[in-house]
């Protein structure tokens, strides 16, 4: 007897495979995502990991939303930034941060960096990157901070401090100048800031407000728009129109609210009046 | 199967009518419209490979490790489990959940794609229970 498979099955559906191939070769593209083209950066400090980054999201060359959030939560004491395919980065993350907590449940333990990292790892090396999330891990647990770099293809790497996305060269010129370990929190979120301002001003794909993540061991501090380097100037004129603008000749209210008379029917309060449901 | 491979390989290409077949093993022209021979040759379907054979392969490293550490009983036992536990007497009704089969296959703990990716129920044919009541009582 041929049972079902016992395996779940990819959760894709690739029925439009052929259609789309048919449709590539006839000269039409798909359309392009969401990115973030972004800049990403984390570094550690003394007390424990800082995580930053630019607010843009693009598709091609228009600004799709000029502040969206890339710090992604993972669990309490793990964030996660995320670049490229912005779909991609924020269902993996929240997949993963899923799956953290049942395993935490499960495990009765704090949750750990690596477990997060092995698992984004597994998940993208079996998607042959197409999958297009490059993430910046970082997070403070029982073995102390910890630094990630997760590639769309699944290799990591363990580092002290770390870019990605479109503006990641900007940004690691400003870490490599300045970095050095054991700073400060002050200095070090300075530093941050100052590597993705880099970011912002100078590449094409990051832009407007800078965010930033403080995690210690003691607790987690989202500095949501922390700079906002871009903001819009005040215009010099009012452009509003005053009222009694547009002339008006005819005036017609409706009520949308219906007035309504109970008038009871059945008499008295008798039970056997009552609907009878049996 | 004696490889260990972690990653599934390149699987053979294949002209087949698995996928539109009805309970005769023929294209099904009233369901799927008339045979094609574009959709009928598997195209590089390099990611789609991969994905669908991904679990069966690490499935199958398992069980051949298994089986040179402890011998063949050890696989067949697992097997004859899970067997077990999929004889489902139910009529094939759409959602369908197997929580014992998930704890063997390891899955109990983790969300996966498969697990809130599939189309909705409401987007599979009405008709489906009758041709899987077919199929499952034939066979």
């Amino acid at each position: 007897m041929a049972t079902a498979s016992v395996y779940s099955g990819p959760g894709f559906d690739f029925t439009n495979e052929v259609r789309n191939n048919f449709l590539t070769e006839r000269g039409i593209p798909l359309p392009k995502a969401t990115s973030t083209g972004t800049t990403i950066v984390g570094c550690l400090f003394k007390d424990g990991v800082i995580l930053g980054a630019d607010t843009r999201a693009t598709e091609g060359p228009i600004v799709a939303d000029k502040n969206c959030e890339k710090i992604h939560y993972i669990t309490d004491n793990i964030r996660c930034c995320g670049a490229g395919t912005a779909a991609d980065t924020e269902f993996t993350t929240a997949l993963i941060s899923s799956n953290m907590e049942l395993h935490s449940l499960s495990t009765g333990r704090k949750p750990r960096v690596v477990t997060a990292m092995t698992m984004l790892k597994q998940m993208l090396f079996r998607y042959q990157g197409q999958i297009g999330a490059a993430l910046v891990l970082g997070g403070v647990d029982v073995t102390g901070p910890q630094l990630f770099t997760i590639h769309p293809h699944g290799s990591t790497d363990k580092l002290p401090y770390v870019t990605m996305g479109s503006g990641s060269l900007a940004a690691m010129a400003v870490f490599e100048a300045q970095w050095k370990p054991n700073m400060e929190r002050a200095e070090a979120l300075d530093l941050v800031c100052a590597a993705v301002s880099a970011g912002i001003f100078n590449d094409l794909g990051s832009g407007s407000n800078v965010d930033a993540c403080v995690i210690t061991a003691s607790h987690t501090e989202t500095l949501r728009n922390f700079v906002k380097p871009n903001e819009r100037v005040q215009k010099e004129r009012s452009y509003t129109f005053r009222r009694g603008t547009t002339e008006w000749k005819k005036e017609e209210i409706r009520a949308l609210v219906v007035e309504e008379d109970i008038t009871h029917i059945t008499g008295g309060r008798g039970a056997e009046e009552a609907m009878d449901t049996s | 199967m004696e490889s260990l491979r972690i990653v599934p390989g390149k699987g053979d290409k294949a002209a087949t009518v698995q996928d539109t077949s009805n309970s005769f093993g023929l294209h099904d022209t009233l369901k799927y419209g008339p045979r094609s021979l574009a959709a009928e040759v598997q195209s590089t379907g390099k990611i789609r490979d991969r994905l669908e054979n991904w679990e069966a392969t690490q499935d199958n490293l398992k069980l051949q490790m298994q089986r040179q550490l402890f011998g063949l009983h050890m696989p067949m036992r697992l097997m004859m489990e899970r067997k077990i536990v999929s004889q489902n007497p139910h009529m094939p009704i759409l959602p369908q959940s197997n929580l014992h089969l998930d704890i063997l296959m390891g899955r109990d703990e983790t969300l996966e794609c498969a697990d809130f990716m599939t189309p909705a129920s409401e987007m599979a044919h009405p008709l489906d229970i009758h041709a899987d009541m077919e199929k499952k009582l034939r066979m």
